[in-house]
């Protein structure tokens, strides 16, 4: 898994902020976006020169319901301070059904999570076409100040 | 003989925290855990738990390291502890830190994470009068559950006080420093009651050395479920992987616990495992306690503490499988 | 009695060779343990008991046979039955290859470890049986003993509801406090009937989807992936809580999966039959979306 930690490690540990400036902490937010709809749709949130907060990294997966509750969990540990899966619009998946599943299956998730003790915003799932740039932005917009009002995550965190 | 009311131990406790790191078993947890004034103490039987992670924790990080473009520097993560004291440890397990210090610290070779703290640490034992748990069969193994003299101060149980003896010079001038809090008594030891579980183990070594192929661990591995649950909670199993946790540019090792009745555990690269089924890895787990630790150091690797017998899912009875090799018939 | 007839018929497979190995359970090393025994020679049936510390489930086992020659006979209670069940829809185990003893099951119980015998009508009733919501096998050849009717199961959702119930920190705390105790000794893993991978993800095989530290952070991705993996698919035996040696309420996550799962995409119970797909393996196109 390349996962690992690079990307969401780069950026010095948000510890560090220095109290009284929480505005300028910026949440970081990673996205598992479908290679076919929301993946394209980011692309054309792009190229339609859409202001979104820099805050999310994406991870382009074939199909949503490739993500497993394994790469969220991992995702937290590394240091996000939210996660976003995202992909075709119900009855859009290139693979016929794979989005019904992820639906299932992060309904689950998200009631997991809250039940371990996070808080349900950290964890959202959304549907984003292809042509949705302007949904794109506004899903990441909405997340990164959901965020930062929760500030940092801390919780299954495990690096500095 | 000098003695302590069982009610004064937290005095004493109290007392010498201010020189020690003290650790006691503690009833929750049931395990060995820092001392606090008030904390409740499991002083009737063993801990669930065994002491080995005071010397040899489950996770312990060895050294770390980091590059900055080709620059590359390594520090040492060994630290050495303030002075510490376990309170409390029963005799089978004082037994099973003499058969870590043989693999730890002897034939020429010394683990120095395991000495650091193995070094800094003032034992104080107590004992039993008969078995503390229906699991119990330390005194099969040759184990006194009374007295032990690989400590520093041990506790004989007299009932309503211990008596306190010391067993190393060490233990000697604790006794001497704290003599305000120990008067003389005249009270006996009493007899040690009777073990329900008793096993002979004569010649079980030897025995074993021709059992390796013998059908038996086909039988006796057959409801394993291959879980961690005995070498985790043994306190003598002391088997460790050796890993790495790299995040960018930086990282560190650590060891941690490993079990060998885990699949992974002789996986090698390549995917071939010499232990491939639950009966080799059985198999193994009972050699290595019955015959290759004896052979190799002359103790038994079980202290009959008991443990694995009283949490393995499916009563996997080490003493059982001792009777069973003792029955077996080599032609 | 149960055991007379369970060694009769294991003794009369057995000698007509219609199966190649029995699976029940023996006495153990106290008159409190029953424990899994294979028998495979007519003579030795007599080891075969059934009583009230059977608490074991068998179905499991049926993993190591699955491609040996012949049948194994296998004692199944209402969760050994369901467990059967469930490792048949997987494709783990051929109905034609297991032959089902059923053993309609009043609950297990169990006694003060180092307690003398005694009358086993007043010991309570193991953690796991008491919620039980099958104790009658669903799939069997043969049936021994009668059907017994199904406990008040009320209570079984009780201990999720009293944890829902807590803020989010707190909930966090508790779980805290559980997965600090967790030694991974993958008991838990290793015994569930739901968890038949041939290679599981946490063990080492180079993909490292968990670091072998022991710490919270590892011991959260262990426990929540493996209640997420076995989600649709638990059977409510309790074995996993059982035989967890640090006593962590396993049965609390997922009797939380299958409240969530009941009623988020309607009633299902694993293992009840093999035609019904487990909840995470279908859908429908009118799932609630509420967060989407």
């Amino acid at each position: 898994m390349s996962l690992d930690t690079e990307a969401v490690q780069q950026q010095p540990a948000t510890a560090a902020q220095p109290e009284g400036a929480p505005q300028e902490w910026e949440p970081r937010i990673v996205g598992f976006a479908c290679n076919w709809c929301t993946y394209a749709g980011a692309d054309l949130a792009g190229l339609s020169r859409l202001q979104y907060p820099p805050s999310i990294r994406l991870i382009r997966v074939p199909c949503s319901g490739r993500v497993n509750p394994q790469f969220v969990i991992r995702a937290f540990q590394r240091g996000a301070d939210g996660v976003l899966v995202a992909g075709c619009h119900p009855g859009d998946c290139h693979y016929s059904t794979g989005n019904y599943f992820t639906r299932r299956r992060f309904l689950l998730m998200q009631n997991m999570l809250q039940y371990m003790g996070m808080d349900p915003r950290r964890f959202q799932a959304r549907w984003i076409s292809g042509s949705e740039g302007p949904k794109f932005q506004q899903v990441i917009t909405q997340m990164t100040e959901d965020i930062k009002a929760l500030g940092p995550n801390r919780k299954m965190r495990d690096v500095e | 003989m000098k003695a302590i009311a069982k009610t004064q131990i937290s005095e004493l406790l109290n007392q010498v925290a201010r020189e020690y790191n003290v650790l006691v078993p503690v009833a929750g947890a049931d395990k060995y855990a820092p001392y606090t004034p008030g904390i409740e103490l499991k002083l009737n039987s063993r801990t669930l738990l065994p002491p080995k992670d005071v010397f040899f924790p489950q996770t312990e990080k060895m050294y770390k390291f980091s590059t900055d473009g080709m620059e590359g520097s390594l520090d040492s993560l060994l630290t050495t502890p303030k002075p510490q004291l376990l309170f409390g440890i029963r005799p089978c397990d004082v037994k099973s830190i003499h058969c870590l210090d043989h693999v730890f610290l002897s034939k020429g070779f010394v683990d120095e994470f395991y000495a650091a703290k193995r070094d800094n640490t003032f034992l104080i034992s107590i004992g039993c009068n008969g078995p503390a748990e229906s699991t119990c069969f330390c005194q099969s193994m040759g184990i006194n559950p009374q007295d032990t003299d690989e400590v520093d101060v041990h506790l004989f149980d007299l009932g309503s006080q211990y008596g306190v003896v010391p067993k190393s010079a060490k233990g000697e001038a604790f006794v001497a420093k704290y003599a305000a809090l120990f008067a003389e008594t005249t009270e006996e030891v009493p007899a040690v009651a009777e073990f329900t579980l008793n096993l002979e183990l004569d010649g079980v070594s030897e025995k074993l050395a021709q059992m390796f192929e013998h059908p038996l661990w086909e039988e006796v591995s057959r409801k394993c479920i291959g879980c961690g649950a005995c070498t985790y909670l043994c306190p003598t199993c002391h088997c460790f992987d050796v890993s790495a946790r790299v995040a960018g540019t930086q990282g560190f090792r650590f060891r941690c616990w490993d079990s060998c009745m885990f699949s992974d555990y002789t996986r090698m690269a390549g995917g071939h495992n010499p232990r491939p089924s639950k009966k080799e890895r059985v198999r193994n787990r009972f050699l290595h306690k019955l015959q290759y630790f004896p052979e190799r150091y002359g103790d038994s690797l079980c202290t009959g503490c008991g443990r694995c017998l009283s949490k393995c899912p499916v009563n996997m009875d080490i003493t059982n499988i001792i009777k069973q090799v003792r029955e077996v018939d080599l032609v | 009695m149960i055991t007379e007839k369970m060694r009769d018929v294991a003794k009369d497979l057995l000698t007509k060779g219609e199966v190649n190995m029995v699976i029940g359970w023996e006495k153990g090393t106290f008159w409190y343990n029953s424990t899994p025994v294979f028998i495979t020679k007519a003579e030795d049936v007599e080891r075969l008991v059934f009583d009230e510390f059977c608490t074991n489930n068998l179905a499991k086992y049926l993993l190591d046979y699955k491609t040996a020659e012949g049948k194994v006979a296998i004692f199944v209670k209402g969760c050994d039955a369901r467990a059967v069940n469930r490792l048949m829809q997987d494709q783990q185990v051929q109905r034609d290859k297991v032959y089902l003893l059923g053993i309609p099951c009043g609950g297990m119980k169990e006694a003060a470890p180092g307690t003398q015998p005694q009358a086993t009508e007043g010991l309570p009733l193991v953690e796991k049986c008491q919620n039980c919501t099958s104790p009658n096998p669903v799939v069997f050849d043969v049936l021994l003993g009668d059907q017994v009717s199904v406990r008040d199961t009320q209570n079984r959702f009780a201990a999720v509801e009293k944890l829902e119930a807590l803020g989010t920190d707190e909930k966090y705390a508790y779980w805290g406090e559980m997965f600090d105790k967790c030694i991974r000794c993958y008991a838990c893993r290793n015994v569930c009937p739901a968890c038949s991978c041939r290679e599981c993800a946490f063990d080492g095989n180079g993909l490292n989807w968990l670091g072998k530290q022991n710490n919270l952070q590892e011991n959260q991705m262990f426990n929540i992936t493996r209640a997420m993996h076995v989600a649709g698919r638990c059977i409510e035996c309790g074995e996993c809580e059982r035989v967890c040696p640090m006593d962590l309420p396993l049965m609390a996550i997922n009797r939380k999966v299958i409240k969530d799962l009941n009623e988020l995409f309607g009633a299902y119970e694993a293992g009840m039959d093999v035609e019904n797909r487990p909840p995470l393996g279908q859908f429908k196109l009118e799932d609630p979306e509420k967060f989407m």
